[in-house]
């Protein structure tokens, strides 16, 4: 049968399919991503930053993978149980928060986190404790994908909907969308558990790939390059979120090729560019509206 | 007993490395009005210039501490030039400011993790001072009289700086209000460049500080006094210099006695609960203003 | 339109609105100062005093952006005063704001659903899963909003970006959006701020055509002109407190009102002359 298959075509395969596999893992990394900026979108589409998705994160990964392990639960099913705790979770991080004004509720979720990465060192039951946990859930990219491809559609029908309208009004103007019946806080608490649902989900998913987590994990740095994913991509737009992910997982891996020194600097160096000279991200329906009314 | 007040001492001295970290911090905070994630690079970078300083280029101990405060001041007045600057001119939210601050966070922390071959180094015997005090039979590490007598010294000189100055006042009425301050008279890309150096400086003093005493000169170095200096901005008050000394102190005892006679594990926990409970009952924290002022 | 309460006593029909002894200081400052006032339903009031009287504040505390100090605030007898600004549109009480404030990259239309919020007949949860049923409402509402669009002459500006439009343009994309709130009340500041005489006499117009629908409206206004032509009564303040009410034209020569536009009477009788 190989002799039947002439050497030059052979080799482009080869070259092919170890291109494939030298990338799958990226693909696999932005995908999960993904979940995490959509996570911290649904919050910043309705007007609030919060870097609490670690927090759902966290929650998601370590429980779905406990019950993984100690109950032999297939791992099918310890992804909607992620997602609603994650969802439940986020609802009381919300009753809690949503008094706050919104600079000190930044902060509020950024103290959350490390109040988290104490909770887990002091829980090694659910855990592991410092030392972390191996996770047994292999995840194939085609599945990956589908999952994606669901989210996608989940926050496209938010976008279209009547919650979409309020969410952009409540962001935009909050005392404006009360004058017009809006209820800020509804709208926020929804916007919240979206995002829990959809990071503790992101959560196992990202543990399922790493095969092993530690309090290290879920902490303050993807809190801050998922923020910078989003807002890079564009937070103005759902789809921006996984643009952003995807840049903010595919740059370094690129920068490695080119500078192998500074790959890390260049995600920085971008996320720079970008605020300064398109703030509003790479995905803005604003001006590509703008653009559209000037023909 | 002795051990309650050596330890005492060790939580008075590790406090004011917060206290100290957290002034630079705080100065950026209320008065140019910007959450920094940066702000830890200054300190590790701070190290990082003294270690050089000491060992590449054999200055005594007093000189290259200068030479490291002095980088650290240099590198905060760039970022908030290159990076600042532009979102000032066009009135970007706290949010946009954030999100920059972590693109330099990114770019900083990266290089000097470079710059130290992923490591973390230590300054070579000899190139600080390691006499040996005693109270009593309590040893007192000269190191440790020092980062007081530091803290002492600093929190002194930003307060006369802030409360009793011409320049302090201009800091504080750029910070509330830039253009009001320009009509009053005040120069603020002049007061902005100072109030940015000296914010990195302070930061860059505990860096190098915190580097000598915890023989960790890396990026890390600047995480960890980041995330408890924000903490004793917080529960001090952000926009007073007093309370910001007096709370990073505190912290610091409080962890070094829950680590004595609680748990380990659990000495994180405090300071982090703290830090949550302050901004969801009393965000301005003990003896901060009333009314948060912006960039 | 629906029966008018009646007050059983003095058979008089109750205000739509009424304010009682309403207060609001801010720090030192009285902003409003025991102020109590009515509004009738089906009339188109006017608000007038000098810049700084009180008047944004006024309306600030009636659609529930901030509660009083003390007062009572009822609309359609109902007590307001503490309910949050959401509820109160919910009950019927819509505005515009001095500065024209329409949301950021939305398209005209986009800005009038959003005013239609309120009113959108389905669930969130219909609408999310894009059921049968939510799609007709949307359908409705969307037309409804066509509608409104057409009463403030709009329709060819639908889908453009809100803020491409010109001033006087928003200002009706801001009216219309309020509008979609199927208001009782409708509380307009200041609409004519800042636009030329043909701008406002279109504004004149448009508040005209909405007194047929039942619609009740309180207009603060400096233009003196368009409270002649088109308001039934006008209530005058002055630092926060209530100065005078009737018709605009008994207003305009009242001594009081002249005296807090211009300090002294004279200067008002040099005035006259410019009519």
């Amino acid at each position: 049968m190989v002799a039947l298959i002439s050497p030059a075509p052979k080799k482009t395969m080869q070259r092919l399919f170890d291109f494939w596999s030298a990338y799958q893992s990226t693909v696999a990394f932005a995908i999960v991503n993904s979940f995490l900026a959509l996570s911290t979108y649904a919050v910043l589409s309705a007007g609030i930053l919060s870097f609490a998705t670690v927090t759902y994160a966290a929650l998601g990964g370590f429980l779905g993978a406990r019950l993984v392990l100690a109950s032999g639960l297939d791992s099918l099913l310890a992804l909607p149980i992620a997602a609603l705790a994650g969802a439940g979770l986020s609802y009381l991080v919300a009753l809690v928060f949503l008094r706050l004004q919104s600079h000190w509720m930044a902060l509020a979720s950024l103290s959350l986190i490390l109040i988290t990465r104490v909770i887990v060192i002091n829980t090694p039951w659910v855990t592991g404790g410092v030392v972390g946990m191996s996770v047994p859930m292999p995840l194939s990219l085609s599945f990956l994908s589908l999952l994606l491809a669901l989210a996608a559609f989940v926050f496209w029908r938010l976008s279209v909907s009547w919650y979409g309208i309020a969410a952009q009004s409540v962001r935009e103007d909050p005392a404006v969308a009360s004058s017009l019946g809006i209820s800020a806080r509804d709208i926020q608490t929804i916007a919240f558990v979206i995002s829990g649902a959809v990071g503790g989900l992101g959560g196992i998913l990202l543990a399922g790939l790493l095969q092993f987590i530690s309090p290290d994990t879920y902490f303050v740095n993807i809190a801050f390059t998922m923020i910078a994913g989003v807002v890079l991509g564009g937070s103005y737009h759902w789809s921006g979120a996984i643009v952003g992910a995807a840049v903010f997982t595919a740059l370094p891996v690129v920068a490695q090729a080119a500078f192998p020194e500074y790959q890390d600097v260049a995600n920085g160096v971008v996320l720079l560019a970008i605020m300064i000279f398109l703030p509003r991200g790479l995905i803005d329906p604003r001006a590509i509206r703008l653009r559209r009314a000037s023909r | 007993m002795e051990l309650f007040i050596e330890q005492l001492i060790n939580g008075v001295a590790l406090g004011s490395l917060y206290a100290l970290f957290g002034l630079g911090f705080g100065i950026v905070f209320s008065t140019l009005g910007i959450l920094n994630a940066a702000q830890g690079t200054y300190a590790s970078w701070g190290a990082i210039v003294a270690l050089n300083a000491a060992d590449q280029w054999k200055l005594p101990f007093a000189a290259s501490l200068l030479t490291g405060v002095v980088a650290a001041g240099l590198i905060a007045l760039i970022v908030d030039q290159v990076a600042f600057q532009p979102l000032r001119k066009r009135g970007t939210s706290m949010l946009g400011a954030l999100i920059t601050s972590i693109a330099c966070w990114i770019i900083l922390d990266s290089l000097a993790g470079t710059a130290t071959g992923h490591n973390s180094l230590s300054f070579p015997r000899g190139t600080y001072p390691s006499t040996m005090f005693h109270l009593g039979t309590i040893p007192l590490p000269a190191m440790q009289l020092i980062t007081i007598a530091a803290l002492l010294v600093v929190t002194l000189g930003l307060q006369l700086l802030t409360r009793h100055s011409r320049l302090g006042s201009a800091m504080r009425a750029v910070g509330w209000d830039q253009t009001a301050a320009s009509i009053g008279g005040v120069n603020p890309r002049y007061v902005v460049v100072i109030t940015a150096f000296l914010a990195g400086a302070t930061s860059g003093f505990a860096g190098v500080l915190g580097g000598i005493t915890t023989q960790n000169v890396s990026f890390m170095l600047g995480e960890g006094l980041m995330l408890k200096g924000f903490a004793a901005v917080v529960v001090g008050g952000y926009d007073d210099v007093r309370g910001t000394a007096l709370a990073g102190v505190a912290l610091g005892v409080l962890e070094v006695l829950t680590s004595q006679y609680l748990s380990s594990g659990l000495r994180d926990g405090i300071t982090y609960s703290l830090l949550l409970i302050f901004l969801l009952v009393r965000p301005r924290g003990l003896f901060g203003s009333l009314n948060f002022s912006r960039a | 339109m629906k029966s008018v309460d009646v007050d059983e006593t003095t058979k008089v029909p109750k205000p739509l609105l009424e304010l009682s002894v309403v207060g609001k200081n801010f720090g030192g400052v009285a902003a409003v100062s025991d102020l109590s006032m009515a509004v009738q339903a089906g009339s188109v009031a006017g608000l007038m005093g000098p810049n700084g009287a009180g008047k944004t504040t006024l309306v600030n505390l009636i659609s529930g952006m901030l509660p009083p100090d003390h007062g009572t605030i009822e609309f359609s007898g109902v007590q307001i005063q503490r309910s949050p600004a959401h509820i109160i549109a919910a009950q019927g009480i819509a505005r515009t704001y001095q500065n024209v404030r329409l949301f950021s990259g939305m398209t005209v239309l986009e800005q009038v659903m959003a005013g239609c919020y309120v009113r959108r007949g389905v669930s969130l949860w219909a609408s999310f899963l894009g059921l049968p049923k939510a799609q007709h409402a949307y359908k409705a509402v969307q037309n409804h909003a066509l509608e409104l669009l057409d009463r403030v002459q709009l329709t060819h500006r639908a889908h453009f970006l809100a803020e491409t439009l010109s001033y006087g343009e928003q200002r009706r994309v801001e009216i219309a959006r309020a509008l979609g709130t199927r208001p009782k009340l409708l509380l307009l500041d200041e609409p004519t701020a800042g636009m030329n005489a043909q701008e406002s006499a279109e504004i004149g117009r448009l508040v005209h055509s909405l007194r047929g629908g039942g619609l009740t409206v309180l207009m603060v206004e400096h233009n003196v002109q368009l409270v002649k032509d088109f308001c039934d009564v006008v209530t005058v303040m002055n630092f926060g407190r209530y100065l005078v009410s009737g018709t605009p034209a008994y207003c305009m020569a009242h001594p009081d009102v002249q005296a807090a536009y211009f300090g002294k009477t004279t200067d008002a009788e040099r005035i006259q002359t410019l009519r």
